[in-house]
């Protein structure tokens, strides 16, 4: 700490290069946290789910098997319980605004605490014509608790012949990681009676969980083996392996992606900090000559200028990854709203990672002008003849 | 006129003295390096996602799905309803005099990704008695075409590089049995990445009661008016009617709008820290320069000349790192196969792209230039003798 005031006179020699120095990391740190921060929370998504849930759709892509897929479901030993859902797509207002509500059974609001607060399934539960949503959609909306919110579905048309659905918002649910873009959420119950005669019994995914999450893999080829030879074969995923990151994308390998774009950014960085410090050791070395003249160690100069190296890198790893949590809570309201990538959220994690890049950075960059100040002869260049 | 020649031999001095301050002037060519290569690395992904999608089908064509779809997988237009739009006006019709209009199914099959065996969806369209003949550029490469009426499937050429399993003589577990690929087709659009059966056996089989849309070739440009509005007026139909291209436009807009965002986003983060080693860069070759530039001022050259020409010399230097950032780029992407999910489409890196990173590179070297230009203009001859 004694040697901080030599630190901090050097940077303030300079205070255009400083600045500079530290603004540029600053930038490559703010790409650093949104690539590494998307990175990190893609992670926390395929951590957070569950192992023992199964999802079962129909195989052919047609959001629609009769109900009574759960109910052979449930049958199956080593399933504990087994929830129906169907989806209400629409749009609000005009076809430019598309929306759409989860209309869900009692059982799955038990289930899927992690998509909706168990209020919000509770208000559903409690009056099945009312729909819970997430923050997002709800400021999306301009929604309150007590409006109502009205649901045109081309292909939902009721057993009164109209399409238009009109709900009263029962709850507002925080948003959370597992539904990046926010949800609304409906009564199957209510749903299904609604629909025309013919038309009731229908679902589109049957969620169930397991009792052995070891087994949730063998259970849920079970199910497609139980469905196989149907009138309605079933596409049936644990969870764990719908919402690892290698699955989703496309085939777009995101993780290496993002890594990629950090580290360039980084080592761009790099190059011109390296020159920065290295200039600034060039224009001292009478100075560093004469520290050393007064008895410095040839690693304690090397150390002062690695610190000079350091302070900016560290303030601007620190402001970047801060910079791009303040981006990132600003994307939800930019991105498109059906295409659902997670706005990233800067973890603990992305800050050690970005700290300890930073530190990396400052040592590398110190690398080259610490050998050429380890072999100067400090004679020569205090008599100027070096 | 002299003020032109000023410049001229006062960059001409500047680029003689570059090879002293070479590592200073590499910080801004690697930059815009970096910059433009993952720019153009970026946005060739992008546009050849977007040139694919705008390139989708016969441009004659129209397309009608049911009202406010935003995906066509979520069409439905029950039979009855395909009917009526089989004999609306506008449509184009074949020698026999039969109208070019085709009903037919869209639906995922699961399959497994080739590059990492992540479990996705290939994209199963059908073909009605007209599919073939509303797609001009189809031709068929090897085995044969499906008979219609069979549990039979022909695959687009570049589905197998996509997919495991999608290959002439594979077969694809659908309801009723495995479906054998029978041959494999090129189209040269993204049709290509996709399996092709017939329409109704198909909805018999995986019990699909409406089609997903119903493509009809318009007899002229100015007859889509007449075509949309018989449908969009009529009572019984509850359908949207677009041309084609419109609707490729329409279904790959927010796909395309996220990630010009996230390019462009990066691009913009990256070029921000380019212009900071363009400033570092050039205020340094300024204070090196310092005595050169103050005995050409001495000798009477003026101040905007000079800092012209370190503005030019920083142009250079960008531009110069940004086109060595787009060959990289160039050479490993441009032509490269890629794809997403059932999109299968071809990385591309234009010359326009290429000029974008110049304007980017160029942009770059005003900005992060016009200081140290405005501060080496500035200098009294006198101070810039002192500086040194």
């Amino acid at each position: 700490m004694k040697y901080f005031p030599l630190v901090w006179a050097a940077l303030r020699r300079k205070p255009v290069r400083t600045l500079i120095t530290f603004l540029s990391v600053t930038v490559a740190f703010t790409l650093f946290g949104l690539m590494i921060g998307l990175n990190d929370t893609l992670n926390q998504i395929e951590a957070r789910a569950r192992a023992d849930r199964i999802w079962t759709v129909g195989r052919f892509n047609n959001f629609s098997m009769p109900i009574t897929v759960a109910r052979k479901v449930a049958a199956l030993p080593g399933i504990k319980s087994v929830s129906v859902m169907s989806y209400l797509n629409g749009y609000v207002g005009d076809p430019k605004n598309p929306s759409g509500a989860l209309m869900a059974d009692d059982a799955y609001g038990g289930m899927f605490t992690d998509q909706l607060s168990p209020e919000g399934w509770d208000a559903i539960r409690r009056d099945h014509t009312s729909i819970a949503m997430t923050r997002l959609q709800a400021e999306h909306f301009h929604k309150k608790v007590g409006d109502t919110f009205t649901l045109i579905a081309p292909q939902a048309v009721k057993a009164d012949g109209s399409n238009v659905w009109t709900f009263k918002v029962g709850q507002i649910s925080e948003d959370t990681l597992q539904v990046p873009n926010g949800m609304i959420a409906g009564s199957y119950d209510y749903y299904d009676r609604s629909m025309p005669l013919a038309q009731q019994g229908t679902i589109a995914e049957v969620d169930s969980v397991v009792a052995d999450p070891a087994r949730a893999a063998a259970l849920a080829e079970e199910i497609d083996r139980l469905f196989a030879n149907s009138a309605n074969p079933t596409q049936s995923t644990p969870e764990k392996t719908l919402l690892a990151v290698n699955n989703n994308f496309g085939g777009l390998n995101i993780g290496a992606l993002t890594r990629e774009i950090a580290l360039t950014g980084l080592l761009m960085i790099l190059f011109l900090i390296s020159n920065v410090i290295a200039q600034s050791v060039r224009e001292r070395r009478a100075e560093f000559a004469a520290l050393k003249t007064m008895g410095y160690s040839d690693g304690l100069v090397i150390a002062l200028v690695a610190g000079e190296a350091a302070l900016p890198c560290i303030a601007g790893a620190v402001c970047g990854v801060l910079v791009a949590a303040g981006l990132a809570s600003q994307l939800p309201g930019v991105m498109p709203r059906t295409f659902g990538i997670p706005a990233p959220v800067m973890s603990p994690t992305v800050y050690l990672w970005a700290l300890a890049s930073a530190c990396i950075m400052a040592v590398a960059s110190t690398a080259l002008p610490a050998l050429r100040l380890r072999r100067q002869d400090i004679a020569s260049v205090l008599s100027g003849r070096a | 006129m002299t003020m032109l020649r000023q410049i001229v031999i006062v960059s001409l001095l500047g680029l003689r003295t570059l090879r002293q301050r070479l590592w200073q002037s590499l910080v801004l060519v690697v930059g815009m390096a970096c910059v433009s290569g993952v720019l153009l690395s970026m946005l060739s992904m992008t546009e050849g996602l977007h040139r694919a999608y705008l390139n989708y089908g016969d441009p004659r064509s129209a397309i009608v799905v049911s009202r406010a779809t935003i995906f066509e997988i979520l069409s439905a237009i029950p039979r009855e309803q395909a009917r009526i739009v089989t004999g609306a006006p506008g449509i184009a019709q074949a020698p026999d005099g039969s109208p070019l209009v085709d009903s037919s199914l869209v639906t995922g099959v699961p399959a497994v990704l080739r590059k990492n065996g992540a479990r996705s969806f290939i994209t199963l369209r059908s073909f009605g008695p007209k599919g073939q003949v509303l797609r001009p550029t189809f031709r068929l490469v090897s085995g044969r075409m499906f008979r219609p009426g069979t549990h039979e499937l022909i695959a687009g050429t570049k589905a197998s590089f996509q997919f495991r399993g999608m290959a002439l003589g594979d077969k694809v577990i659908l309801p009723d049995g495995e479906w054998p690929i029978v041959g494999t087709f090129t189209t040269g659009d993204l049709l290509d990445g996709q399996l092709v059966g017939d329409t109704e056996t198909l909805m018999q089989s995986i019990r699909h009661k409406t089609y997903s849309m119903v493509v009809a070739r318009i007899a002229s440009p100015d007859a889509f008016g007449a075509f949309r509005k018989a449908l969009t007026t009529n009572p019984a139909l509850s359908v949207d009617v677009m041309r084609l291209r419109d609707w490729n436009a329409k279904i790959s807009a927010d796909t395309s709008a996220f990630f010009h965002i996230a390019v462009y986003g990066v691009g913009i983060i990256l070029a921000i820290g380019a212009l900071f080693g363009c400033f570092n860069t050039m205020y340094a070759a300024v204070e090196s320069r310092a005595s050169e530039i103050a005995t050409l001022r001495a000798l009477g050259y003026g101040g905007v000349a000079v800092a012209i020409s370190i503005l030019l010399e920083a142009a250079i230097l960008s531009v110069s790192g940004g086109l060595i950032g787009a060959s990289i780029a160039w050479l490993l992407y441009d032509g490269v196969q890629s794809g997403f999910g059932s999109d299968v489409f071809t990385l591309t890196v234009s010359p326009s792209m290429i000029g974008t990173a110049v304007l980017w590179a160029i942009a770059v070297a005003v900005l992060g230039g016009i200081l140290p230009s405005i501060q080496a203009a500035r200098w009294t001859v006198a101070e810039a003798l002192r500086a040194r």
